[in-house]
């Protein structure tokens, strides 16, 4: 069965229509979830207000977005709600203040292995480093690099422009890397 | 048409939003050619490669029992 069949489906009371969307779409919601909070408690959390508010609102989806945009959008919300309660200290990147400073010799990274992302300190310094990002930087770098979603629809997610996100994800990119440099290089 | 000189710090400002991007703007073909032959920038670009690489990989598996608790808390238990 299609997804807007699910959909129409689940919009007139199917249950089992509806427990196949959960289901198709909870992993991707919790990994968001967990990627923009970082913590595993706090992303059930968000996972479960997420589908509590799609249940609740699906009989006003119109299929105009994709259903997955929509998720994003409230996991977003939900996770800024979150995040604005806890007035945690981000690194402004909306000024220069933060760009490029040349480094004279960059170090070769090439040889680093992608699987010592399962090493656990690595994990704690990709956590901290992202941390530090304010959450509109922090989801636009994980819907368009992470997720791989387009600028465009990054901008439905987040409510930005397209320039907008273009600049951000610019900057987080640098900032990320630099922040990982610090650590990894030392 | 005048042809920007590009160094290695228009690179690293720059070289960022080639990643992905759709790279057809006399600027960005500057860019590319600089990369080809600057050996620093060519490691500044990889490194930036990497840092997505790893928060790619990055993921967590959701357990049987949180999928357990959001059925039920949405009244959708099997």
């Amino acid at each position: 069965m299609s997804e807007s069949e699910l959909i129409k489906k689940a919009q007139s009371g199917d249950k089992k229509s509806l427990a196949e969307l959960v289901k198709k779409y909870e992993n991707t919601v919790y990994n968001f979830a967990f990627k923009i909070c970082r913590d595993p408690e706090k992303a059930e959390n968000t996972m479960q207000e997420t589908f509590l508010s799609m249940v609740k609102s699906l009989k006003q989806f119109d299929g105009k977005s994709k259903l997955s945009t929509w998720l994003y959008r409230i996991v977003m919300n939900h996770c800024l709600m979150e995040l604005r309660k806890k007035k945690y200290k981000f690194v402004s990147l909306d000024d220069d203040e933060n760009e490029n400073t040349a480094e004279t010799v960059i170090p070769d990274w090439s040889s680093l292995p992608s699987d010592i992302v399962e090493n656990i300190e690595l994990r704690k310094i990709l956590d901290k480093a992202i941390s530090k990002l304010t959450p509109d930087y922090r989801a636009v770098f994980i819907l368009r690099d992470v997720n791989g979603l387009s600028t465009e629809e990054t901008g439905k997610i987040t409510g930005l422009s397209v320039p907008a996100v273009k600049s951000r994800l610019h900057r987080a990119r640098s900032f990320l890397r630099n922040e990982l440099s610090r650590t990894l290089e030392k | 048409m005048k042809i920007e000189k590009i160094n290695c710090n228009d690179v690293m400002d720059h070289i960022c939003e080639s990643l992905g991007e759709e790279l057809d703007s006399q600027r960005c073909v500057e860019i590319k050619k600089h990369l080809n032959d600057c050996p620093n920038c060519q490691k500044y670009f990889t490194s930036v490669e990497k840092t997505i690489e790893f928060y790619k990989k990055y993921n967590i598996k959701m357990t049987e029992e949180c999928h357990k608790r959001l059925m039920k808390k949405l009244g959708l238990e099997d």
